[in-house]
């Protein structure tokens, strides 16, 4: 079977950090990079970009309209009550459930767009390319269809700085 | 940057990346020890204790307490309190340092945020108790009904507490779960054990530990911290608006939500402590959790505590100087030296003098000192909850409706319960929970590496 990825396998950050810059100044496309903790450098080099934030604040500017518009709502329109001589929208009171309950939402929804994007839910089987990557080890992974023309130089730059094991596969 | 010269190291050993991972996992993998049967047998006699409490309680109804209709609030309040107070540590000592971007929180974190879930778990069942038809409980609940339909009260402090618990249980679990996603995937990859690779397999939920889920990961923490710490802030200001927003002498004050929240993080962060000190006696992670993490803790309990005191100090004052016959007696004849005096004396002396020994480095840095004082501060806590809900209770404006309180035994029995329900959650989190965070825990090693060894990595994240 022909292999579909090559991994450089590294033991520390250092050595990492140092082989992706070269790759990154030589041009090469780098499929992926795994790592038991987040690298800085890494996720910025990896040009990745992530629109969680926004959608957070997006959620909890519906989130305290929806609020708002549902006590005033059940307040107001559905049953008026007089609760000790308040006026029926009682509004600065209301902003105590709406800043608690806006909070639960966008926690709730944040936590439902990270599932969605990143692609981490119950029940998903790990696709492992690396045992040691949630360990100790630092995995540099290319698509064996990218690098074909020169795997040598690659595996010459890899070595260079100090990947502890290439593996193909 | 992470300074070692000045701060002293994180991670004690020299550790590499895979000791790391396999001395947290250690105990996972490890034959239970006997003192975990033993303690786990004890905190589940207790945790019985409470649920034979808890049929009383629900099949009689809670005339089986020792309310009466002055003090219609006793040691379920004042243990709901206590434990909301408890669990509030955890997540404002994840966040509040995650926030200020304080490196040592990491080894220390996980287990502050375990607490968190069962302490708020141990809180919620007060209320719900409290309410008698608990199967009724859903009322509570702002949902179209077929009584009306009839909404609830959004005004009511007691309806926004009970949406702020709800809020606070879900946010805490759902940040500690995520916080163990990655750890859980470290036990995936490197047990041996085909059960186990299962069973934390499933609960990794596909972690690899890929950039892109990193990216995501970071983006999460920071955005459910950044809110979190909102909350942090105005769970226990909504708790201290229960009494605050009333005009009874002694609750109705204006410094109640600073003094509740300041309170909360102190008995959580003593609570931490206990729960710190036995980690690193019964499962030796001293290199993990160091001297200067416990001096660090301590010292955020000294300053703390101070404010506490000056706290007591100005309640006292304005009882004084506000020249209000009803708050001078509430404070003077009935607190400071009246009925209540013991209880009074006993959260000044437990809060603001105690932790005062801290001070002293021999103290700090004697751990067996350090977990009994930690146990004085949450007997002081306690304490204070006393004296906020029963000495204003039990004499208010009319003398004929004045009437002393003692609980009943289902009452102290309740609270034995949750005390087994606590000592229950931690062993279980203690036994198959990785206790420290592995993977923030690397993330902070290399800081400790001498400086000629990182060669240009002197970045903040």
């Amino acid at each position: 079977m022909k292999n579909k990825y090559l991994l450089g396998v590294f033991g520390d950050e250092e050595h990492l950090l140092d082989a992706f810059e070269d790759l990154k100044a030589n041009s090469y496309k780098i499929e992926e990079v795994y790592s038991p903790y987040p690298i800085h450098e890494i996720l910025t080099g990896m040009g990745h970009k992530t629109r969680m934030t926004h959608a957070a604040f997006a959620l909890g500017v519906v989130a305290v309209l929806g609020l708002l518009g549902f006590m005033y709502y059940a307040a107001v329109i559905s049953w008026p009550l007089i609760y000790g001589g308040k006026p029926f929208n009682a509004f600065p009171s209301f902003i105590v459930v709406t800043l608690v309950a806006t909070i639960l939402i966008v926690t709730l929804g944040t936590l439902f767009f990270f599932s969605a994007r990143a692609k981490i839910f119950p029940g998903k089987k790990a696709e492992i390319i690396h045992e040691g990557a949630t360990d100790d080890k630092f995995v540099i992974v290319f698509n064996a269809s990218d690098i074909k023309d020169n795997k040598d130089e690659l595996y010459r730059l890899l070595k260079r700085h100090g990947v502890e094991d290439i593996v193909e596969k | 940057m992470y300074n070692t010269e000045f701060r002293g190291k994180l991670i004690e050993g020299n550790k590499s990346l895979g000791q790391i991972s396999q001395d947290i996992v250690r105990p996972i993998d490890a034959k239970t020890p006997r003192w975990w049967f033993i303690s786990m047998g004890i905190s589940l006699v207790m945790l019985g204790l409470g649920l034979y409490a808890k049929y009383i309680t629900v099949t009689e109804g809670i005339g089986s307490w020792g309310l009466n209709n002055s003090v219609g609030w006793g040691w379920a309040i004042i243990n709901f309190v206590w434990w909301i107070g408890i669990g509030h540590a955890g997540t404002a000592f994840s966040i509040f340092l995650l926030i200020l971007r304080q490196k040592w929180r990491t080894s220390i974190n996980r287990a502050a945020e375990a607490m968190t879930v069962v302490a708020v778990m141990c809180a919620g069942l007060f209320p719900l108790l409290h309410m008698g038809r608990v199967w009724n409980f859903f009322f509570v609940l702002p949902y179209p009904n077929t009584r009306g339909p009839l909404w609830v009260n959004f005004n009511s402090p007691l309806f926004w507490d009970f949406v702020a618990i709800t809020a606070y249980l879900l946010i805490s679990a759902s940040f500690w779960y995520f916080g163990m996603v990655p750890d859980f995937a470290t036990i995936r990859d490197t047990t041996k054990s085909k059960i186990k690779k299962a069973v934390y397999g499933f609960f990794a939920f596909g972690w690899t530990g890929s950039s892109k889920e990193w990216l995501r990961y970071e983006a999460l923490a920071f955005i459910l911290g950044g809110i979190a710490a909102v909350l942090v802030v105005s769970v226990h200001s909504i708790v201290s608006t229960d009494f605050a927003v009333s005009v009874v002498p002694g609750w109705h004050t204006t410094i109640f939500p600073p003094y509740f929240v300041v309170g909360a993080i102190f008995s959580g962060f003593a609570m931490v402590l206990t729960l710190v000190t036995m980690i690193r006696k019964l499962y030796k992670m001293n290199d993990f959790i160091t001297d200067s993490h416990v001096d660090a803790v301590t010292r955020v309990l000294i300053f703390v505590s101070l404010i506490m005191g000056t706290a007591y100090f100005t309640e006292v004052f304005i009882a004084w100087y506000s020249a209000s016959e009803y708050e001078y007696y509430m404070f003077f004849k009935n607190r400071v030296f009246g009925e209540y005096a013991f209880q009074f004396w006993a959260m000044v002396i437990c809060n603001a003098f105690i932790p005062q020994l801290f001070w002293w480095k021999k103290i700090r840095s004697n751990i067996t000192a350090v977990f009994i004082i930690s146990l004085f501060i949450n007997l002081g806590m306690w304490f204070e909850r006393f004296n906020i809900v029963v000495t204003t209770l039990a004499k208010d404006f009319l003398p004929a409706a004045w009437a002393g309180y003692s609980p009943s035994y289902i009452e102290i029995l309740l609270f034995i319960g949750t005390l087994g329900l606590f000592g229950a959650g931690v062993l279980m989190f203690f036994r198959y929970i990785p206790m420290i965070a592995i993977h923030e825990v690397k993330s902070v090693a290399k800081y400790d590496k001498p400086s000629h060894e990182r060669k240009h990595r002197n970045h903040e994240e």
